[in-house]
């Protein structure tokens, strides 16, 4: 379907500058009853691939929301190369929703066909990085548009692993010009479990490429002998420390369209509401600070 | 150095089996062991694998109760690892599995709830097809009538189960014990017809003769093929009820060898 014969009764697909929140099946019926004071909505691409309610309940929201489309099952890490059939669903799905974004994780889930039901890091080596750049291409193409790629919450790293995480992202992005999708609390959570230092992570990341922020709840886990690993289960208000951290991230790449995700123990929509005004305020401040900058 | 072929497959092994070792020895340790952290992800995996097949049989999973679901679950996984990233795709299997799973040997009405389940799962996600209009079947010449051949609807489904699993799904679902509680099991064969409706799932018994039409017409019979099984009045009043419902997506009436269609 090209723009020209999309249906008319839609806001336009543009996603502007503020929260948004992560929609699951529970506040659907909520959203289209009571259309919410929300910017915008991200939704997993995978869970719309059939047809029935929730398709339609999407396409009911549509008219109302731009969306966001996010991908937990495309692989692009995987060495196989992307399922075809699942890329003609997403990208069926792409022309049909039109949304404002289009993104996946730099992860793998994927091995000879079998799905593995998470989303597993990478060795970060040459061939890993060959392997991602030419599935990214081939999503582009798909899609014929720019994706985003999602930094991945990890809680183990490879031995042989010869590139650091950041310097992975960067690569892909310069190697096949996608933008990136900044999970704040992936990297909270991820420098966390690895020892890593999440400023000079974000410090790192090319401001230009950057066109989403992610914010969710992480909760620590005990392990036997008093370590710990965080656990990204977005199950939780956003820890104190990422909201700090997304401060730091918005005063170095500008505001841009940023999301609250929510996924087990699934909260009333109005929580997440609240949790969008918190992220909107802070990126309101960060556009006030630039236009009296621009100002003086 | 591992190609990363090698690193994917030996964690695919160590999410799906219990043998982690070769995954975990690509794994960096420190202060936590790298079976540890492997840990997470095996755990991570299995519980949303586990969730979506839970979603997708809950009936099943009230009647047998949580854990005995996860447990069944854990096991249908390692057999059968799903092949897609669609999770509403995922579990076609898990009614013939629990058939022959012995911990549920004393079940017998098990694998018949959950085909159901399937059925009803697989009718709530289906497309979104047009339904056939009835009208367009009024553009035919007579001649062509007994050539035609229906296409049913994505969201229909017929299925035979041998135990009265309509009563069973309906009573768990409306949480009510009495009425599990005086459901007969032992019954002949049912044939159940499952749909989606504006207002939700219906499901409807057909007699044997229903059934066998209606096997027919789905299958893509010609209408004159299936006139001929049975009586004309119920093929026609069983075709006037499919249309009614909108349970054809569409139909083809396919000219003899050599003729033409107007």
């Amino acid at each position: 379907m090209s723009a020209a014969s999309a249906p008319t009764d839609r806001v336009p697909e543009q996603i502007s500058a503020r929260a948004g929140i992560g929609l699951r099946f529970p506040h659907h019926q909520a959203v289209i009853a009571r259309r919410p004071r929300v910017a915008w909505f991200e939704v997993h691409s995978e869970n719309y691939l059939g047809g029935g309610a929730p398709l339609r309940d999407l396409e009911t929201i549509r008219r109302d929301y731009p969306l966001s489309l996010h991908g937990v099952g495309l692989s692009l890490g995987s060495v196989d190369g992307l399922d075809a059939v699942h890329l003609d669903r997403v990208a069926a799905l792409a022309t049909r929703i039109e949304p404002g974004l289009v993104s996946e994780h730099l992860t793998w889930s994927i091995s000879d066909g079998d799905y593995l039901g998470d989303l597993l890091p990478l060795p970060l080596t040459e061939e890993a990085l060959d392997v991602v750049c030419e599935n990214v291409d081939r999503f582009q193409n798909a899609l014929r548009r720019r994706i985003l790629v999602e930094n991945p919450s990890s809680y183990l790293r490879y031995r042989h692993s010869t590139i650091a995480e950041s310097e992975f992202l960067v690569a892909v992005v310069r190697r096949t010009g996608c933008g990136i999708l900044c999970d704040i609390s992936n990297i909270f959570v991820s420098a966390a479990n690895h020892g890593w230092d999440a400023h000079s992570y974000l410090a790192a990341l090319p401001p230009a490429a950057i066109e989403e922020f992610h914010l969710a709840g992480s909760s620590v886990r005990p392990l036997g002998d008093g370590a710990t690993l965080r656990i990204d289960d977005h199950g939780s208000p956003v820890d104190p420390a990422v909201w700090a951290m997304f401060g730091e991230a918005v005063q170095r790449f500008g505001a841009l369209p940023t999301l609250i995700e929510w996924d087990s123990n699934i909260p009333p929509l109005e929580t997440l509401i609240s949790e969008a005004d918190h992220a909107s305020a802070v990126l309101r401040q960060a556009q006030e600070i630039t236009a009296d900058a621009e100002f003086a | 150095m591992p190609s990363l072929r090698e690193v994917q497959r030996a964690v695919a092994r160590g999410i799906f089996s219990a043998d982690g070792d070769e995954a975990v020895e690509h794994i960096a340790e420190d202060a936590i062991g790298a079976a540890e952290r492997f840990a997470i992800h095996r755990n991570n995996a299995a519980v949303t694998l586990i969730e979506a097949l839970r979603l997708v049989y809950p009936v099943v999973d009230k009647l047998v109760g949580t854990e005995f679901f996860a447990g069944a679950a854990r096991a249908f996984i390692a057999r059968h690892p799903p092949h897609t990233a669609c999770l509403n795709d995922y579990g076609a299997e898990f009614a013939d599995f629990l058939g022959a799973f012995p911990a549920a040997a004393g079940l017998a009405y098990l694998p018949d709830v959950a085909r159901l389940e399937w059925a009803v799962h697989g009718s709530l996600n289906a497309p979104d097809d047009a339904v056939l209009e009835p009208a367009a079947l009024a553009t035919l010449c007579e001649s062509a009538r007994g050539r035609v051949r229906f296409v049913p609807h994505p969201a229909v489904r017929l299925l035979t189960v041998r135990c009265p699993a309509d009563a069973i799904w309906r009573a768990v679902r409306d949480g009510d014990d009495a009425a599990l509680a005086g459901i007969a099991l032992n019954v002949a064969s049912i044939s159940l017809l499952v749909e989606r409706r504006r207002e939700g799932i219906a499901m409807r018994r057909l007699t044997p003769s229903e059934a066998h039409v209606t096997a027919l017409l789905f299958s893509g019979a010609a209408l004159s093929d299936v006139a001929l099984q049975r009586d004309g009045a119920t093929v026609v009043s069983l075709i006037a009820e499919h249309l009614a419902y909108g349970r054809f997506a569409g139909f083809a009436a396919p000219a003899f060898a050599g003729g033409h269609e107007n």
